[in-house]
């Protein structure tokens, strides 16, 4: 890609200004009518929001918005019992799943990456789940208390894990009452897994089968430093997705505070729920990039970007 | 481009893939059982729904639930029908707009030059990651002002900017070579032909991706009948089937009987999911293991 570049930039280099001109004008035509939506629907009703996490919010014969500084988020982790607690939870939640997830995610991509038969079929059952379990058909599985298989779970694990004691039995227990939601959150990681390790060279395997490393060795020093970035990417992705998610406890109090007449605090409190909500988001991204990241590497999370976007590094003008 | 790994199956069975057998079926058996779960327990019959410890197989399979979903919309004013005609509506309008705006961004972020493009994507990353629940305020107040409240541009309009299908289509964008669309425009094409002739072809697996990802969210989308609509006939399929589940809405007169229809309900939405799936899915695994991580 570079090199053609370079060969096409000397020819034409006496009409660039006219040229770069119009490819502004026409990049702008063609992203106007995503960026009129995402300004409308995104951004100034990010830039309300927190407008309202700084403001006391009444229904009052339209809406009347009183400024308070920081009262809202003050009341947050003063006065409210529940929040904080969710919020521990979610976070201790994070530190238990996302290892996990990702770790049962590059078991899984190496299992599928082995040559067996029936492999494209497999690849589909496990990423069929993010699919089809979005939204009120996983809202009422989990109702039903299917993720948790209820006979499994009752039953036969119950037995086990009474054998145990308590203090090891009991996050077990948890483990497995929502293992399926565990797993189900993984498909993507999978495939994200999967294309990692189909970049690894066969012939790198040969050389360190031929120096007498055994697999176990060669997965330790061949195929985990070439998927490292993967994990990164996926432990983001997997951050995200359980935050995002609609079984997330959180996101149900907000609502609820904005919409149910029976518990809610007003607009400016779930506004200001929110926004601490996407600091611990952040916070918890923030400490995967500090764990994962390539310590050779100052500038990882544009290291990072240009794995994930390849292309796009190159075009955005900074070479 | 379309070189998945799927083509790398071994031609014979061969005695060591066995061990990776024995982890793999019994993983994938357990990642389908809620699926198996969720039909079953739709065909179940009153008694078996409440059976405990509940069951996993219906004994006596029966379609009264299915049945008892459709009754129970005729006795409200307004037919299933009328749902599912606006959830058809919704989704079809805003899959294809949504489609058609992040291939046009998608393009211009990945193959033009202009200035706050880095800044741009940056908002869409930001977006990508952020709670809808959390402005859905303002979003309220925006629609208001429009004047576009209880009507299908309620629905359509806060869905369109999908930033997931954003993002894996201009990654995809990234990976046409330059030199294509450069030989376009020497040929003497201009950036509409070149988005209509070169690159809405090349892209069909990340369009299907970025479709299917967007009906999946319209199609499931609860929020935007609950908050931006206020008179029935307006409102989504999903929306109506939700008020099972919630067991609130239309009254507790459907609590009980309710546990059968939300079964039911949950059914009858996720298999045009799962249709539709099954349809792209080639392509689809060809956009997620091909979205830049080559």
């Amino acid at each position: 890609m570079a090199s053609k570049k370079r060969a096409r930039n000397p020819h034409d280099k006496h009409r660039l200004s006219g040229r770069r001109l119009r490819e502004w004008g026409y990049g702008y035509v063609f992203i106007l009518p995503w960026a009129v939506g995402i300004s409308v629907f995104f951004l100034y009703a990010c830039a309300r929001s927190i407008q309202y996490a700084l403001s006391d919010v009444r229904l009052t014969n339209g809406l009347s918005i009183t400024y308070q500084g920081f009262a809202n988020f003050v009341n947050i982790f003063t006065t409210d019992n529940t929040f904080p607690v969710a919020l521990m939870s979610f976070a201790t939640g994070l530190i238990l799943r996302v290892p996990i997830i990702v770790a049962f995610a590059l078991i899984m991509a190496l299992l599928l990456n082995s040559k067996i038969r029936a492999r494209a079929l497999f690849r589909v059952v496990f990423f069929l789940p993010v699919i089809i379990a979005t939204g009120p058909v996983m809202d009422e599985l989990t109702r039903q208390g299917v993720a948790s298989v209820p006979m499994v779970n009752q039953a036969t694990i119950g037995a086990l894990l009474g054998t145990l004691p308590q203090w090891i039995g009991e996050p077990i227990q948890e483990l497995f009452s929502s293992l399926i939601l565990i797993l189900w959150y993984s498909g993507v990681q999978i495939l994200i897994f999967i294309a990692g390790l189909q970049k690894v060279p066969k012939d790198v395997y040969e050389a360190a089968r031929i120096d007498g490393a055994s697999a176990w060795e060669s997965f330790w020093k061949v195929t985990l430093p070439t998927v490292k970035p993967m994990i990164l990417l996926n432990a983001v992705y997997t951050i995200v997705a359980l935050a995002t998610s609609g079984q997330n406890e959180i996101i149900t109090m907000i609502y609820d505070n904005m919409f149910n007449s029976a518990v809610r605090r007003g607009y400016g409190y779930a506004a200001a729920m929110a926004w601490a909500y996407a600091l611990v988001v952040s916070a918890a991204l923030a400490v995967a990039f500090l764990l994962l990241r390539d310590k050779s590497d100052r500038k990882v999370v544009y290291e990072q970007r240009r794995i994930v976007m390849k292309g796009g590094y190159y075009n955005d003008g900074k070479q | 481009m379309a070189s998945g790994g799927v083509k790398m199956n071994p031609r014979r069975f061969s005695r060591n893939q066995i061990p990776i057998y024995l982890y793999i079926i019994p993983i994938a058996v357990f990642m389908g059982l809620p699926i198996v779960y969720i039909i079953n327990h739709a065909l179940k019959p009153m008694d078996e729904l409440f059976a405990f410890p509940p069951r996993f197989f219906a004994a006596h399979p029966t379609f009264n639930n299915f049945y008892n979903l459709f009754a129970s919309a005729s006795n409200s004013s307004i037919p299933v029908s009328r749902y599912a005609f606006n959830s058809i509506i919704v989704t079809i309008a805003v899959v294809f707009l949504s489609v058609f705006f992040s291939t046009l961004a998608g393009f211009a972020l990945s193959k033009m030059r202009f200035k706050l493009k880095f800044m741009l994507f940056e908002v869409n990353n930001a977006a990508l990651m952020f709670v809808a629940v959390a402005v859905s305020i303002p979003r309220y107040l925006t629609i208001a002002r429009i004047g576009i409240l209880d009507t299908y541009l309620a629905h359509i309009l806060p869905l369109i900017a999908m930033p997931v299908a954003l993002f894996l289509i201009k990654q995809f964008i990234d990976q046409v070579p330059d030199a294509l669309l450069e030989a376009a425009q020497i040929e003497g094409a201009g950036p509409f032909t070149v988005y209509r002739r070169v690159i809405i072809p090349l892209i069909k697996p990340a369009i299907a991706t970025g479709a299917i990802l967007t009906f999946q969210q319209v199609w499931n989308n609860v929020e935007t009948s609950n908050l931006f609509t206020s008179s029935e006939s307006i409102r989504t399929l999903a929306f109506y089937l939700n008020t099972f589940s919630a067991g609130g809405a239309t009254g507790s007169a459907n609590a009980v009987q309710g546990q059968g229809i939300a079964a039911a309900a949950s059914v009858v939405m996720f298999i045009p999911n799962l249709l539709l799936f099954i349809n792209m899915q080639s392509s689809v695994m060809n956009t997620m293991a091909h979205s830049g991580l080559k």
